[in-house]
C-alpha cells in the first residue's frame, strides 16, 4: 500500500538560534512515521503483503513447481477406507488406481514410471486433491471478495454520506433514515435469503476470466448492505468540517460545491476511512466464510476458505457423521488457521493504520 | 421524551413494513414454482399445476397474497408451512402450523443468545474491571491480548474445532443436538423409536441435559463476543475511577473492593447492559453459525432449511422468521435507547460508538 515515499526521512534544519528543528511534513509522512513505530502493525502489515503475493502470483507458481494444478485429482492420497492423506503426503501423481480388487488392504502400486508428487498439507476430501493449493486458490476467492465488497461498501458511502453531509436538509434526513432503516435489517439471514435463492445469472459473471464463479454476485450482495456504516463515519465527520473557516474561505473565492468537497473536505476523510476499509476486509472474510459455509455463496468446485471448511464438514441438510477412521483433522484445522491469521492482521494492521492517521492519538 | 418513543415507534413499523415487503419480492424473484410442495411439477399436468396454485393461493396477484398474509399474521396466523401442507382430508389443510414452528425455534435460540450472554458477562464483566484496577500490568496485557485474539477468531471456526476435538474425538461434551428444558412425554420418545429413520437421536430433556448440550455453543458465543464487552468495561472503569467521587470513597476510609464494586462497578456497566440489547440484531446472527455447526433447531437453522428445502421456498417459514427476529432485534434496540435515555438524557441524541464497534455489528 502506497501509504507514503519511505525515503523520505524528516530533514533537519538549523534556526538562528541554533536549535534543531523538524521541517513541517504533510500528513500522510507523519502518519508512516508513526505507522513504523509500531511494530505489530509492520509484522501484520508484512504478512498481508506475503499472504497476497501467496495467493495472487504464489498459487499458480506453487502449482508448477510441484506439478499439478488445484482440482487435480489422487486417488493414491486417500486410503482404502477413505481417509484423506493427512500434511507432507508424497503420492503418485496419477489421477487412476491400478487394479480394482474391492477386498483389498491398500491399493495395488501404480505402473512402474509413474512419477511422485508432494502434497503439503495432504488431500483435501475423499477425492485426493491438494489441500495447500486450494488454500492458496481459496484465499483468492475470500479475498477478491472482501475487497471488492469493501471497496463497493466504502464507494457507495462515501457518494452517499458525502452529499448527506455536506447538503443536510432533505437529503440528509432521507438517508439517514436510510442508514437507520437498514441497521436494523437482520443482515446475515438476508444475505443468507438472497445467496441461497440466486444461484443463476449474476454468478456467470466473470468479467472475462477474471474473477471466479459467484465473486461478483457475493460482493454485490455484501457490498450493498454494509455500506452504511461508512456512509454514517463520512457523514459525520463532513458535518463537522462543513461550517470551518476554510471551507467558508475556499466558498468566498468562488470554489464550487464539487471542488470543495473534492479538494477540501475528502482529504480529510481518506485516513479513517482507509483504516476502516482495513477492517472492514476483515469483516467481510468473515461474512464470505459464514455465507459459503450456510450454502450460500461459493459453489463448488471453486475453492474458498468458507467452501473447504463446508466440504470437510458437511451441508446443512446433511452433515457428515463423525468418523474416526475417516476423519482427517488437519482439512478443519489448516484453514481455520489460514482464516484466523488473516482476520488477526487485517485487524492489528487496521487498527495500527487508525491510530497512526490520527492526528490527536498520543503515541 | 413521548414524541421520541412515538416517533421510534413509527419508525419500527415502517421498518417491518419495508421488511415484509422485501421478503416478498425476493420471493416473487424466486425462479421455483411453489406448486412443486403438492405436486411433481416435471410430471403433472397443467391442470393438476393449476390446482395446486390455487391451494396454495399463489395464483392471485402478489399483492392480494401479500396482504391476506399480512392481515392473517397480525391476527397471530402464520399460516401452515409449505414443506409439511397437504390436502388429503376433504380439501382443508393440514401441516405443521408456522406460529408453532417458530415458537419453537425461538426458544432454542433464546436459551442459546440468552446463556451466552449471561455467560459473556459473568467472564466479561470481572475481567474488564479486574483490568482496569491495574491499567499496563502483565494481566492487562494479557486479557487484552486474548481479547485482540478472540475477535478475530471466526465463530463456526471455533465452533467446528470445538465440536472436532471437545465432542467428537475425546468424547467430553455431546457434540451436536439440543434438548428441551421439559423432560419429553414418553409417548414421544416412542414415536421417535418406532417410527423416526434410524439414527435419529431419541428426545431428551431436563435441565441439566439442556444446559449440558449448550455449553460448547454458549462457550462460542461468549467468545466471540467478550473482546467487544471487556474492552467497553474496562475503559469505562478507567473513566469512572479518575471520578472525583472515587477518591471521596477511598477518603472516607471505604475498602478497595466496596469502591470498585459498589461505587466504580455500578457507573461503569450501565451503559453495557443497554449494548446487549443493541446488540442482539448480531447476536441472532451469529447465533445462526452456532446453530447449524451444533445441530440446535433454532431460528437460524429453521431459515436456512425452509430456504435450502429440496422443493424450494418455503415462503410462511422464511417470512415469519424474518418478521420475528426482526421485531426482536429493533423492539430491543428501542429499548436500549429508552435505558440510555433515562440514565442520561444527552446520550440518546449522539449515540458514539468507537470503530470496532461498527465493524462487529456487521461480522
Amino acid at each position: 500500500m502506497a501509504v507514503a515515499n519511505p525515503s523520505r526521512t524528516p530533514v533537519l534544519a538549523r534556526d538562528d538560534d541554533g536549535l534543531e528543528s523538524a521541517r513541517p511534513q504533510g500528513q500522510w509522512a507523519l502518519a508512516w512515521r508513526r505507522l513504523r513505530r509500531d511494530r505489530i502493525a509492520v509484522a501484520c502489515g508484512v504478512f498481508l503483503i506475503v499472504l497476497v503475493f501467496a495467493v495472487g502470483p504464489g498459487a499458480p507458481l506453487y502449482g508448477k513447481l510441484v506439478g499439478h494444478g488445484p482440482n487435480d485429482l489422487f486417488p493414491y492420497a486417500v486410503s482404502v477406507g477413505l481417509r484423506p492423506a493427512g500434511p507432507f503426503t508424497v503420492t503418485w501423481a496419477t489421477s487412476e488406481v491400478a487394479g480394482d480388487d474391492p477386498f483389498a488392504f491398500t491399493h495395488p502400486p501404480p505402473p512402474q514410471g509413474t512419477p511422485k508428487t508432494l502434497l503439503l498439507l495432504g488431500a483435501d476430501s475423499q477425492l485426493g486433491r491438494d489441500e495447500f493449493l486450494r488454500i492458496l486458490y481459496g484465499g483468492r476467492v475470500s479475498l477478491e471478495v472482501a475487497v471488492g465488497a469493501a471497496i463497493l461498501a466504502l464507494l457507495i458511502g462515501v457518494v452517499l454520506g458525502g452529499i448527506a453531509g455536506y447538503f443536510g436538509g432533505i437529503a440528509d434526513s432521507a438517508i439517514s433514515r436510510l442508514t437507520d432503516l437498514v441497521m436494523a435489517f437482520p443482515l446475515l439471514l438476508f444475505l443468507v435469503m438472497i445467496g441461497s435463492l440466486f444461484t443463476h445469472g449474476l454468478t456467470e459473471w466473470t468479467f472475462g476470466g477474471l474473477l471466479n464463479r459467484g465473486v461478483f454476485q457475493l460482493i454485490l450482495i455484501i457490498g450493498l448492505f454494509t455500506w452504511f456504516y461508512p456512509a454514517r463515519l463520512v457523514r459525520g465527520q463532513i458535518q463537522s468540517l462543513r461550517g470551518r473557516e476554510f471551507v467558508e474561505a475556499s466558498h468566498m473565492v468562488g470554489a464550487s460545491d464539487a471542488r470543495v468537497m473534492r479538494t477540501h473536505l475528502l482529504p480529510h476523510v481518506v485516513p479513517p476511512l482507509l483504516a476502516y476499509g482495513t477492517l472492514l476486509v476483515a469483516t467481510n472474510i468473515m461474512i464470505e466464510v459464514g455465507v459459503t459455509f450456510l450454502g450460500a455463496g461459493i459453489k463448488l468446485p471453486t475453492a474458498s476458505w468458507g467452501s473447504l471448511l463446508a466440504q470437510t464438514w458437511g451441508s446443512i441438510l446433511n452433515p457428515t457423521a463423525y468418523n474416526p477412521a475417516t476423519t482427517q483433522p488437519w482439512l478443519t484445522i489448516c484453514p481455520s488457521v489460514a482464516i484466523f491469521l488473516t482476520v488477526f492482521a487485517l485487524n492489528q494492521f487496521g487498527e495500527g493504520l487508525r491510530e497512526a492517521t490520527d492526528p490527536r492519538s498520543v503515541r | 421524551m413521548l414524541g421520541y418513543i412515538l416517533r421510534r415507534l413509527g419508525v419500527t413499523i415502517v421498518l417491518l413494513f419495508l421488511l415484509s415487503v422485501l421478503t416478498f419480492a425476493v420471493y416473487l424473484k424466486v425462479p421455483a414454482n411453489p406448486a412443486g410442495f403438492l405436486v411433481d411439477v416435471q410430471h403433472s399436468s397443467p391442470q393438476q399445476i393449476a390446482e395446486a396454485e390455487h391451494r396454495l393461493g399463489t395464483d392471485r396477484p402478489a399483492v392480494v397474497q401479500y396482504v391476506k398474509y399480512m392481515q392473517r399474521a397480525l391476527h397471530g396466523d402464520f399460516g401452515i408451512s409449505w414443506a409439511t401442507i397437504s390436502f388429503a382430508f376433504g380439501g382443508e389443510p393440514t401441516g405443521v402450523p408456522v406460529g408453532r414452528m417458530v415458537w419453537r425455534a425461538a426458544l432454542v435460540t433464546g436459551s442459546l443468545v440468552l446463556g451466552g450472554f449471561i455467560l459473556l458477562l459473568l467472564v466479561a464483566i470481572p475481567l474488564g474491571t479486574y483490568a482496569a484496577t491495574r491499567p499496563r500490568s502483565f494481566t492487562d496485557r494479557l486479557t487484552l491480548g486474548i481479547a485482540v485474539a478472540a475477535i478475530s477468531t471466526h465463530p463456526l471456526v471455533v465452533g467446528l474445532l470445538l465440536q472436532l476435538f471437545v465432542g467428537n474425538r475425546w468424547k467430553l461434551l455431546p457434540a451436536s443436538g439440543y434438548c428441551t428444558v421439559s423432560r419429553p412425554s414418553a409417548a414421544a420418545v416412542e414415536q421417535v423409536r418406532r417410527f423416526a429413520p434410524t439414527g435419529t437421536p431419541l428426545p431428551c430433556g431436563g435441565v441439566g441435559q439442556w444446559a449440558w448440550h449448550l455449553v460448547m455453543p454458549w462457550f462460542c458465543f461468549a467468545l466471540f463476543f467478550i473482546a467487544l464487552y471487556m474492552r467497553i468495561v474496562r475503559a469505562r472503569m478507567l473513566e469512572v475511577l479518575d471520578e472525583p467521587y472515587i477518591r471521596t470513597a477511598r477518603a472516607k476510609g471505604a475498602s478497595e473492593l466496596r469502591v470498585i464494586r459498589t461505587h466504580a462497578l455500578r457507573n461503569a456497566i450501565a451503559p453495557v447492559v443497554t449494548m446487549v440489547a443493541m446488540d442482539i440484531g448480531m447476536a441472532i446472527g451469529i447465533a445462526m453459525y452456532i446453530e447449524t455447526v451444533f445441530g440446535l433447531p433454532g431460528l437460524g437453522r429453521t431459515m436456512i432449511r425452509a430456504l435450502a428445502g429440496f422443493e424450494g421456498y418455503d415462503l410462511p417459514v422464511i417470512l415469519a422468521v424474518t418478521l420475528v427476529a426482526a421485531t426482536v432485534i429493533i423492539l430491543l434496540n428501542l429499548v436500549a435507547d429508552l435505558i440510555l435515555l433515562a440514565i442520561d438524557p444527552t446520550v440518546a441524541r449522539k449515540r458514539g460508538r468507537g470503530l470496532s464497534r461498527l465493524v462487529g455489528r456487521t461480522a
